[in-house]
């Protein structure tokens, strides 16, 4: 029972996968190296061990239009070599269509402008950088339990490093967090808060808050895009694939797994999930190492024609460097939203677009300051460990 | 009139104090920029945002003087092809041809080393034009009037410029039933959040303010 295996990751030899991938084979020592050096010094470097050992690096920057973007984000497993996640990630917009049918805000303007000066209350127990952005470690709950007969359980309490800032768009406050837990998983979300904007509409559209009927609070949806350029592994081979599992109203439910290796729109289903896959490197039991992305939290908003952005729930694009926010894309001679990025291109450097759907109708309760309502999605370690990470 | 002052907020002289400024302590960006050389992934240093707007206005000096052309912010560029150089993009509006332009500048050869440019798309609002959007709906008779009376309800006097607003703007690209705005598909409009002193926003979401035309739309919604 005390024997436990370290994870240990084995960069797989070239003659083993060669020919799995039409992208370019990057050696073994380059890739290792890849994820050692980061691009950023102090105080853009994060650099935090958790409590149980596990590790993560990355760096911030506050961007003038995207505001908090992460980038070059490595984990290292309990015992384990670092392995680089993502390249970079960022909000990519926050729409919010108003259910009347107006007005219909892209709420990502020069985001960096409106980053909120977090005092030291709203850091708790973590590190200010630059005034904007919390850095903080914070538990999660069970690890895992296990009773084991006359002996103690066998558990753990989990931790994860919060990256955060917040920003003022009008109304409302935006929470803008990535949360990097101790078992591998990265947690994305946006929290609103602030006030409720005090639109009204006709009973069909909203819900009676204040004293009586006479204020309807119109219902809205935040329609948050993230846009993930993934590294799995270092630099290059990265494949998507969607699963799927068949046989509703059956016994039986079979594996469906699809190759996306063409730009793809993608709409949620309820046990559809993606995973984003090196074409080359393996775990200790053989496995390719991959980040799951699971998006089950959605509302899923679908707009009318003239927001063909929101008829899907992830997106995969070819990485074109002007390509950065799902709306409004401040680009010239760039397309200007995500289901434009898709154009059944080749994949050989792919980038993920997730949206996630929250309709708010307004409560009594959500009277000023508003409770943060919160939403976004899970990416999870999918055989980057050959155990359990602990 | 506003863009008569924006021109000299963008212009040479006043160029250097406007972004040092921000880099002072009130911008994210750059905000305090540690005393060594920036690696390829660090944010821009204040030094360099000043630099890469000198460089990529050198060639538009004239026609940023007469307020034909606005300079906007800087981002740092996060191409992977070129994730090895400081370079940084400079957002440039062109209000004469209603031309959006970012221009790549290498801050190592201190040149311009890329250059896009198109009509129909547009970047955020910078704050120059946030403050002219202010200016220019606080000039209009009837807009202007319902903000100063908000103003002195929640301040107790009345406004003195339009400094003392919480200013947010955002793009605004009309959709298809959007007749009073259809110009805006071409022209650079905007839609300002107008922030009081009591942390109150005034309902401003039916008024959208064109840039390019100088004039205040109400939405027919
Ligand atoms: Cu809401």
């Amino acid at each position: 029972m005390v024997t436990v295996r370290l994870p240990l990751l084995i960069l797989s030899c070239a003659a083993l996968v060669a020919g799995l991938t039409g992208a370019a084979h990057v050696p073994p020592a380059a890739r290792a190296s890849a994820a050692q050096a980061p691009s950023c010094g102090a105080p853009y470097r994060i650099e935090r061990t958790l409590p149980g050992g596990a590790a993560w690096r990355l760096c911030w920057e506050m961007r003038t239009i995207e505001g908090l973007t992460l980038a070059d984000v490595v984990y290292t497993p309990v015992g384990g070599a670092p392995i680089s996640v993502l390249r970079s990630t960022a909000l990519a917009q926050i729409h919010v269509p108003y259910d009347s049918g107006e007005p219909r805000f892209h709420d990502i303007g020069t985001l960096g402008e409106n980053a909120v000066v977090l005092q030291e209350a709203d850091c708790p127990g973590g590190e200010r950088r630059e005034r904007f952005v919390c850095v903080t470690v914070r538990p999660r709950g069970h690890a895992y339990l296990k009773p084991r007969p006359g002996e103690p359980n066998l558990s753990a309490q989990g931790s994860e490093l919060v990256v955060y800032a917040a920003f003022e768009i009008g109304w409302y406050t935006y929470l803008v967090e990535w949360a990097f837990s101790d078992d591998g998983a990265i947690t994305p979300r946006v929290g609103a808060t602030g006030s409720l904007s005090g639109f009204t509409a006709a009973p069909e559209y909203g819900w009676p808050t204040k004293r009586g009927s006479t204020h309807v609070e119109q219902s809205h949806s935040h329609n948050v895009f993230w846009r993930l350029d993934f590294d799995v592994a270092g630099r290059g081979g990265d494949i998507v694939e969607q699963y799927d599992f068949t046989g509703s109203g059956t016994a039986r439910r079979a594996l469906g797994r699809k190759v996306l290796d063409k730009e793809t729109a993608a709409v949620n289903r309820r046990t559809r999930w993606w995973r984003v896959a090196d074409s080359e490197t393996r775990n200790a039991d053989g496995h390719r190492v991959s980040w799951e992305i699971g998006n089950s939290d959605s509302a899923e908003y679908r707009g009318p024609d003239d927001e063909a952005f929101t008829r899907a729930d992830l997106y995969v694009s070819q990485y074109r460097d002007c390509e950065r926010l799902a709306t409004v894309n401040p680009a010239p001679d760039c397309a200007q939203s995500v289901d434009r990025y898709v154009n059944d291109e080749r994949l050989t450097d792919p980038v993920v677009w997730v949206g996630v759907s929250y309709h708010h109708v307004a409560r009594d309760e959500d009277a000023d300051p508003m409770p943060t309502h919160w939403q976004g999605f899970r990416i999870t370690p999918r055989d980057v460990t050959a155990e359990n990470p602990r | 009139m506003g863009r008569g002052r924006t021109a000299a907020i963008a212009g040479a002289a006043a160029l250097a104090g406007s972004l040092f400024l921000l880099g002072g302590g009130e911008s994210p960006q750059a905000a305090g920029a540690p005393a060594r050389s920036p690696l390829p992934g660090d944010p821009l240093t204040g030094e360099e945002i000043t630099r890469a707007e000198q460089i990529a206005s050198a060639t538009l000096r004239a026609h940023m003087t007469s307020g034909r052309v606005e300079f906007l912010y800087v981002e740092r560029d996060d191409d992977k092809a070129a994730a090895d150089r400081r370079r940084a993009d400079a957002y440039i509006y062109d209000y004469g041809a209603n031309r959006l332009i970012v221009r790549t500048v290498d801050l190592g050869s201190g040149r311009v080393v890329a250059e896009r440019a198109g009509k129909g798309v547009q970047a955020p609002p910078s704050r120059g034009e946030e403050a002219r959007a202010a200016e220019l709906l606080l000039a209009d008779r009837r807009h202007g009037r319902a903000v100063r009376a908000a103003y002195a309800g929640a301040a107790g006097r009345a406004l003195r410029s339009p400094a003392e607003l919480g200013l947010r703007a955002l793009i605004f690209s009309p959709r298809p039933k959007d007749r009073t705005a259809r110009e805006c598909a071409s022209h650079r409009c905007v839609r300002l959040l107008v922030r009081l002193p009591d942390g109150t926003w005034l309902n401003t979401t039916r008024t959208v303010v064109d840039l390019s035309a100088k004039k205040i739309l109400t939405l027919e919604w």
